[in-house]
């Protein structure tokens, strides 16, 4: 019976195959974009969730405030994790820490020398023995719990290892840095395993010096490193955060006195769950890759709606269909079919569409998946999605899509229609009938209610698209406080024998005519900046304030101008005076009558001298305000080289800056980024999100016009004969176009009405994450709502052209 | 007032020509009542849809008031349309979604009449139509007979010079029939020219002149009344 019902099916589908394929399409796309998002968020909401235990793990993150500063950040004193596992043997299972690298670097490589071959490690960092118990990556050799134990070993990423030693086994083998040899103790496995985590080998903590090691030890304000617990199961999480404030609170007390400080604040340690990690954005000195979850949300609603959208327009070309077949059905129950025979044969027909656009669906997503991950910056595959921890889910969720689906679009033309009467159905529209045999409402309504459905969220993604896009152009065009165009930022190695040799590095680096400034820096726009607490005259009053250093000629190179006193002078042996720079900012926060010439003091008994202020720059993102700024000079020692090169002369520059890297470090690669570049980098969520949001309206604008033009089609052809005649009563093109038209463009015009404010909200939201934005003008919203109709009439229009070319007596013969 | 010459209308199906209308010539006076017989598919319809310009012949001329019709574009030809010719049809054609009276309105509002003039045109006929208490009702509230009224009352809406009727009486009743014969013989006493297509001999017994069609040719006019 059921294969009659299949084969009845195919036959229908085929002989209104155009309906079927529109259909068919629209459906596809849908769930082929609902796919994409699904994989997306779920690759974002797996993170850090597949350690073993992992519900029991926690990043511990720092809260301190000292005089009236506040500042949350990621990192803790290198002391804090062997100090926790010692003291909460009870409490505690593991506790591990990890050295900060600066993530906001991509190009802070590390370079590992094995035959003579140099090889570019993006991240290499450094941990103790436990890193392994807390994270148990599968290990493809060596033993997670030994590796880290000795001085001088180091455990690399599979893809390392390949990089490195091919096929050959790893273990045991030795990498050389520009400082020491390490021996590979362990290969473990990165794949697969999405986390915050994003080392590529990790060296043992022992390997540090010992006095290295005493001094890290011997300090609690001393923020570089990352701590993580594992807690045991039965440990109270908020009980074990208590008693660890209350250890630390005694221990800093203790350090402070015996380091004679005079501070008034307090530092409180929190414990953050591993798998919140990747979506906290409010940390200093946290993985810039972190993801805001509303971002997560938002991409959640859209994938609903584009799926909701797809289904609308099933459930409407369905409806508007069975219209068509109203009198088969009626032949059909004469002949003694029951309902539930009807349904059957409705539900079949759906069940055969649903199937097809899954097909089709999956193919697409096949098929532009590597242009998808390219777009978001990930590795994802449907296999793998589908063979993932959530996979099952994940397949389950599409079969009973494709049964959701089927019945609810199968659902309405069996049921309604199996409930009509002969008179209604001669009637025409008048689709849904009571018990009686009144009609209640017209399917028309129906209709007309869920095309402004797609309505809202079509003009709801365009209007959210046009304002995401003059937020990221306000930001490009807005001043930043320097030129950022053509300077190179060039990563220093970090060893002495370089630092000795680093002004005559830059010295050499001028000599060329394609380069016309040159500067060593700390501290670069868009970088990490550092924190330091400072005090001018009363030592009780600290302040954390961001902290660079530069070179000598970092101010000019950057068109930084100067508001008051000097710039620092040449770099004198002899002159042991710090001289330190500050911005405006700082100048306000300092409250002080006479700046230049007074003295900075640091906690730890470094005192300055302020010469000048500097116009405010944006040294950090668009997400904060100017922030007071510390500048020191720094003569020697430096991060970076920072280069500008004349327009249009970036090869002849980039030539001459190989040649002298070259001479200066024989087994280093040469890493730059443009400034301009990295400070647009800064936003790549937010430019994704763009892209994303243009290619999901363009989506759905798509499918909803495809959904438009299929109804519209379908309703033109149901009132083919009423447009004949009222050509023949006289009626102009122009008349049935408008009258054609207008009940579409009434639905859109509602649809914006509707979209509007609920935009409003959430992009003033989404805006509030800048500390400059633009104003939401009524404009977008005219322009997006415009477009909207524009569209809507265009995609009817086309479909009415044949309609009004069509001669009046042609309509009249069409029953 | 009407005169064609020659007309002729093939109609292609799927690479098949079917001949509907074989030069058909005829002159229509200014007044008259001439009624169009013939068997099914002798292409009485054809050329009243020919004559009412809603399609477009294969040959011959069409001369409208003197005027070479099939000369004009499409724009003239929907002017001319609605301001000299009324249809009225055997199944009506009424538009379900529009009240009585909103179908009786539709050639003024595409005749550009103000609302006012519209609303005293529309009661005026309603009323001799005798449909005022029908005026809020959809066409599928009315009878058939009932329901050609509301055709008639809207082919003389705009008082059309002529009015041609495809077997107006075909879907009625005898009584009915009688009553929108009556009402287009009472039309042509008063000066509107008539072409009707019907089957019915006690129909044609109205008109002035039968035209006989056969396999698309005219065999036979007689005229039935002086």
């Amino acid at each position: 019976m059921f294969v009659n019902y299949l084969k009845i099916g195919f036959r229908i589908l085929y002989r209104q195959r155009s309906y079927s394929l529109l259909n068919i399409i629209g459906l596809a796309m849908g769930i082929a974009v609902f796919v994409f998002i699904f994989l997306y968020v779920q690759s974002e909401l797996r993170y850090d969730k597949h350690w073993s235990g992992s519900e029991n793990i926690y990043r511990i993150t720092t809260d301190y405030r000292v005089s009236e500063n506040s500042e949350q950040i990621a990192l803790t004193p290198f002391l804090l994790a062997e100090k926790i596992q010692n003291n909460f043997p009870e409490e505690v299972e593991y506790s591990t820490k990890i050295f900060f690298s600066d993530p906001s670097d991509v190009n802070d490589m590390s370079s590992l020398i094995y035959n003579d071959e140099v090889y570019e490690v993006p991240d290499i960092t450094i941990g103790d023995s436990n890193v392994f118990r807390v994270f148990d990556y599968y290990f493809v050799e060596g033993n997670k719990d030994l590796s880290l134990t000795k001085p001088n070993t180091m455990v690399i990423s599979t893809q390392v290892a390949e990089m490195i030693f091919g096929d050959e086994m790893a273990l045991g083998k030795k990498l050389k840095t520009h400082i020491r040899e390490y021996t590979i103790t362990g290969v473990f496995e990165k794949r697969c395993k999405p986390s915050h985590l994003s080392f590529d080998a990790i060296v043992s903590v022992n390997s540090l010096t010992e006095k290295n090691i005493e001094l890290l030890n011997s300090d609690w304000f001393w923020m570089n490193c990352y701590t993580y617990v594992k807690l045991k199961p039965e440990t109270n999480y908020h009980d074990f955060e208590n008693a660890l404030n209350d250890f630390s609170g005694r221990e800093i007390k203790k350090f402070v006195e015996k380091a004679k400080i005079n501070i008034n604040g307090y530092t409180d340690y929190s414990l953050e769950k591993i798998s919140n990690v990747h979506f906290n954005k409010v940390l200093l000195y946290d993985n810039p890759g972190n993801t805001d979850k509303i971002y997560l949300i938002v991409f959640a609603i859209i994938a609903g709606f584009i799926l909701l959208t797809a289904s609308i327009n099933y459930i409407n070309l369905a409806t508007a269909r069975s219209l068509k077949r109203a009198k088969e059905i009626g032949v059909l129950k004469v002949l003694g079919a029951v309902r539930y025979q009807l349904s059957l044969q409705y539900i079949s027909e759906s069940l055969i569409l649903t199937t097809l656009a899954f097909v089709i669906a999956l193919s697409l997503v096949e098929l532009l998946m590597p242009q998808f991950n390219h777009l978001v910056g990930k590795d994802l595959t449907l296999v793998g999605s589908l063979f993932s921890q959530g996979g099952i889910i994940f397949g389950s969720l599409l079969v009973l899509l494709i049964f959701v689906l089927s019945i609810i679009s199968g659902i309405f033309p069996a049921f309604v229609l199996s409930y009509l009467k002969p008179v209604n159905v001669l009637k025409g529209n008048k689709m849904i009938v009571g018990k009686g045999g009144n009609q209640q409402y017209s399917a028309g309504r129906l209709r007309k209610f869920l095309v402004t459905i797609q309505y809202i969220v079509t003009i709801g993604m365009i209007i959210s698209t046009i304002i995401i896009y003059q937020q990221m152009m306000f930001l490009k065009k807005h001043d930043l406080g320097f030129k950022p165009e053509n300077v190179m930022v060039i990563n220093l190695p970090q060893d002495t024998t370089f630092n000795d040799r680093a002004s005559e590095f830059i010295y050499e680096l001028s000599g060329e005519e394609s380069v016309e400034q040159v500067t060593l820096a700390g501290n670069a726009p868009g970088y990490t900046a550092g924190k330091r607490m400072f005090f001018t005259d009363d030592s009780s009053k600290i302040m954390s304030l961001n902290y660079f250093m530069v070179g000598q000629n970092y101010f000019k190179l950057l068109e930084i101008p100067l508001v008051e006193g000097r710039f620092f002078p040449e770099f004198d042996a002899k002159d042991s005076t710090v001289y330190y720079i500050i911005n405006q900012a700082a100048a306000d926060t300092l409250k002080m009558d006479t700046l230049i010439g007074h003295s900075l003091k640091t906690t730890f008994g470094l005192d300055g001298k302020i010469i000048g202020v500097v116009r405010n720059f944006h040294f950090s993102s668009f997400y904060k305000n100017i922030e007071p700024l510390v500048i020191a000079f720094s003569g020697k020692r430096a991060r970076y080289a920072l280069v500008r090169v004349k327009g249009g002369q970036h090869d002849v520059a980039l030539a001459h800056i190989n040649n002298v890297w070259n001479k200066y470090n024989r087994n280093q690669y040469l890493h730059y980024t443009y400034l301009d570049e990295k400070l647009t980098s800064l936003y790549n969520s937010d430019y994704k999100m763009l892209s994303l949001f243009t290619y999901f309206s363009i989506f759905v604008i798509f499918i909803s016009s495809l959904g438009l033009y299929g109804l519209s089609s379908f309703l033109i052809e149901q009132r083919t004969k009423e447009l004949g005649i009222r050509k023949i009563l006289g009626g102009t093109a122009n008349n049935i176009l408008l009258l054609l038209v207008k009940d579409y463009l009434k639905l859109v015009l509602l649809a914006g009405i509707i979209a509007s404010p609920l935009v409003y909200i959430l992009m003033s939201k989404w805006l509030s994450m800048f500390a400059i934005s633009i104003e939401i003008s009524t404009w977008y919203f005219v322009l997006g709502i415009l477009s909207a109709l524009i569209i809507a009439f265009t995609t009817v229009f086309i479909r009415v052209y044949k309609v009004i070319n069509k001669r009046p007596s042609l309509a009249l013969s069409y029953e | 007032m009407v005169i064609t010459e020659g007309l002729t209308k093939v109609f292609k199906a799927e690479g098949v020509e079917t001949i509907a209308l074989r030069g058909v010539s005829l002159k229509v006076e200014r007044g008259d009542f001439i009624t169009v017989m013939g068997p099914s598919g002798c292409g009485k319809t054809t050329l009243l849809n020919l004559l009412g310009l809603i399609d477009e012949p294969s040959a011959g001329k069409y001369y409208f008031f003197g005027q070479d019709v099939y000369s004009m574009n499409e724009r003239q030809k929907t002017e001319l349309r609605k301001r000299n010719i009324g249809f009225v049809f055997q199944n009506f054609n009424l538009i379900d979604d529009l009240t009585v009276y909103e179908n009786i309105e539709l050639p003024l509002v595409y005749l550009g009449w103000k609302k006012k003039e519209r609303k005293e045109r529309v009661e005026e006929v309603v009323g001799n139509m005798k449909l005022s208490h029908k005026k809020r009702l959809f066409p599928a509230q009315l009878s058939g007979g009932q329901q050609q009224r509301v055709a008639v009352a809207r082919a003389i809406i705009a008082k059309p010079p002529l009015i041609l009727a495809d077997e107006p009486t075909g879907n009625l009743d005898s009584i009915h029939g009688e009553e929108v014969m009556n009402i287009l013989g009472n039309l042509n006493k008063e000066g509107t020219t008539i072409i009707m297509v019907t089957h019915s001999q006690s129909d044609a017994a109205f008109s002035r002149k039968i035209v006989h069609l056969f396999d698309g040719q005219i065999i036979n006019e007689n005229i039935t009344k002086v």
